[in-house]
């Protein structure tokens, strides 16, 4: 029953967040084509137009001498984020620490649903679901932690270095927030699951209602959520980046 | 009911600039380095973080989710107004670019926004629409005559009707900082360079227009292009030397872009040219300058187009000069406040951040601050006298002058 929830939740976090991907692509479409042009009279912004502009510039020359080979501004400037280093290497393992640990439980997260749709299948595989999940455990201890750290970095920054909070926004609040309780309540459900830490004292029985609630606040804040918000970064900063090659 | 339409449009916004906008992460690098937000007393509307947050809001608020839900939201006159006085409120330095984690390229989003905002009719700022209207109609924005584009040239000095070398002078160096006219042109004769010059067919390079966001006031800028790059061809160059660093980007990046090809000549800076004539020992110097020097970046030399070394190796290779290096250098160099239109427009402003800029120079002790482009030397000067500093102001050219004995008035 838990798992047909999950699935049809999924499925409508997985189409809100395509169609907000899609407004998105529209919005930027609606941007003209190249350096001092106009947009064509009475056409609506595309999420071709978007994609075919945006690949052209990524292909062109760079005009400025600026531009780096693909395959570096992939590695050093999106992967290792060389542009938060240079300035900040606070601000850069605080970043990573976020990036790597949500990418990485995310990366897990698929991998254990594909378990279980192999098994929900009728694919024999030479382990079950829960030896699987098991494997999993300690990964996902180790890079929840790493999400954990750099979440905390980020909101210890926000609230007491001055000049961060009294810039800050709700735009800013909200991300950091919604990322905070997403690492939390996963930690919370395992605790609750394997009787560890972070169990807070409750009953194994609540352990089925706490992974669902965490993995409802995922699905719908940390995928449907991202066309919506700051979460934007995440797709559009790595296309700026490659864009511009690198950036200056 | 009429359906309304967004109080926005996106002419001369590139799809991937406004894509630019949403990957912006608030992180307040650009805070820290924007010249103009410092020399304003940090007016929060000149950030550039703030500046592309409210054109994303305003994106959003036209194009966004709920605006196609529920039709667009109207931004007012007055938001309108104000945000375009703060886009005008920039140097267009682009070290914002530079420190941005997103790597978005500001000086082009900060260019198509004014573009775009001049095509709304809400721009340009102030009377900087003039100066468009001044370049086409008397080609220079000085309102004078093209027929006085060689007024200044002295009868020492000697030009070619055609050769290899052409010294593309400028609006500014040819009519109102003669100097380095005279300083370029003398060192070019003292080291035996033959060149020639357009004269009446020089038309101003097209770069102001193209700042201030008037790149479609009556195709001024490409119409200056293509005159200049053809009667630079009728002249036999292969080569174009530029005294004046927003002569030289506005020929290495937009000429091309703005005319679709490449030029079929090499864009030098005369700084470029001097060090390249120093490796191979072919100039002799005859006076020693004995000063301490420190050298100001212009935008459109380093940070535009990654000229920082040149105009360094230069300074540090003319007898007596002990240079010295301020703090903020190359790509991460304080503006001087007179670019994008800031000195046009903001006269207050720009000379507030030449203050600031001298104040970086004045901490070198050094005797001299050099650049190499006659904005920068103007507005440092206006700085320099604002503070009433002891500090001369000199272009790199000068320098070169003094130091093969050579007179610059």
């Amino acid at each position: 029953m838990t798992f047909v929830q999950v699935m049809i939740l999924a499925t409508i976090a997985l189409v809100i967040f395509l169609y907000g991907l899609i407004i998105n692509l529209q919005k930027w479409g609606t941007g003209v084509t190249g350096y001092g042009l106009e947009p064509q009279e009475g056409k609506k912004g595309s999420a071709i137009t978007f994609l075919k502009t945006w690949w052209k510039q990524v292909t062109a020359e760079s005009h400025h001498g600026h531009g780096k080979p693909i395959l570096e501004v992939l590695i050093l400037d999106i992967i290792f984020q060389r542009r938060i280093l240079k300035r900040s290497s606070f601000r850069w393992i605080m970043h990573l620490f976020i990036f790597g640990g949500w990418m990485t439980l995310f990366a897990l997260s698929g991998l254990m649903f594909s378990v279980e749709m192999i098994e929900k299948i009728g694919i024999e595989l030479p382990f079950t679901t829960e030896v699987f999940r098991d494997w999993l455990s300690i990964p996902n201890y180790i890079f929840g932690y790493i999400l954990l750290i750099g979440v905390l970095i980020a909101l210890v920054r926000r609230l007491f270095v001055s000049e961060v909070r009294e810039a800050s926004i709700m735009y800013d609040w909200v991300l950091i927030g919604v990322i905070f309780l997403v690492t939390i309540s996963g930690f919370i459900a395992d605790g609750i699951r394997t009787g560890f830490i972070w169990s807070l004292g409750l009953d194994p029985s609540a352990a089925p209602p706490a992974a669902l609630f965490h993995s409802i606040f995922s699905l719908f804040f940390c995928i449907a959520f991202i066309p919506y918000s700051k979460y934007i970064h995440v797709i559009a900063t790595p296309l700026a980046i490659l864009a511009n090659k690198g950036g200056e | 009911m009429a359906k309304r339409t967004p109080s926005i449009d996106t002419k001369n916004l590139t799809a991937v600039q406004l894509m630019e906008l949403d990957s912006c992460v608030r992180c307040g690098e650009c805070l820290k380095w924007c010249p103009t937000y410092a020399a304003s007393g940090q007016k929060p509307g000149l950030a550039p973080r703030d500046k592309i947050l409210r054109w994303k809001q305003f994106m959003n608020k036209s194009y966004g989710f709920k605006a196609r839900l529920f039709g667009p939201q109207e931004i007012s006159q007055s938001e309108l107004e104000e945000f375009k006085d703060d886009v005008y409120g920039c140097t267009t330095c682009g070290v914002c670019g530079t420190v941005c984690e997103a790597g978005i390229n500001t000086v082009e989003l900060w260019e198509a926004l004014r573009t775009n905002l001049v095509k709304k009719g809400i721009g340009p700022y102030g009377k900087l629409g003039a100066t468009a209207k001044a370049i086409k109609q008397y080609h220079n924005a000085y309102l004078l005559d093209q027929k006085d584009r060689l007024a200044w040239v002295p009868s020492d000095v000697k030009i070619a009707d055609k050769a290899d070398i052409v010294y593309f002078t400028g609006c500014t160096a040819g009519y109102k900082q003669l100097s380095l006219a005279f300083a370029t042109s003398r060192v070019l004769n003292k080291l035996g360079i033959k060149f020639a010059m357009l004269g009446e067919d020089e038309w101003c390079c097209g770069s102001n227009p193209l700042r201030t966001g008037q790149i479609g006031y009556e195709d001024v800028s490409r119409e200056a292009a293509r005159h200049n790059v053809e009667a630079l061809q009728k002249k036999g160059a292969k080569k174009v030397l530029f005294a004046c660093a927003g002569c030289f980007r506005a020929a290495k990046v937009d000429w091309p872009r703005l005319l679709g090809k490449e030029l079929p000549f090499e864009v030098v800076h005369v700084t470029e040219f001097l060090a390249g004539l120093i490796k191979q020992d072919k100039i002799k110097w005859e006076k020693s300058i004995n000063k301490t020097v420190t050298y100001h970046d212009p935008c459109h030399l380093g940070r535009h187009v990654g000229v920082f070394d040149a105009p360094r190796y230069v300074l540090s290779h003319i007898p007596g000069i002990k240079f010295v290096e301020m703090d903020r250098i190359k790509e991460f160099q304080r503006c001087c406040g007179a670019g994008g239109g800031v000195k046009a427009g903001m006269g207050d402003l720009a000379v507030a951040i030449g203050e600031a800029r001298v104040k970086d120079a004045l901490e070198t002790h050094a005797d001299i601050l050099s650049s190499a482009c006659p904005f920068c030397k103007r507005n440092l000067s206006d700085g320099r006298d604002a503070l009433k500093a002891d500090i001369v102001v000199e272009d790199v050219i000068e320098l070169v002058a003094e130091a093969l004995g050579l007179s610059t008035t």
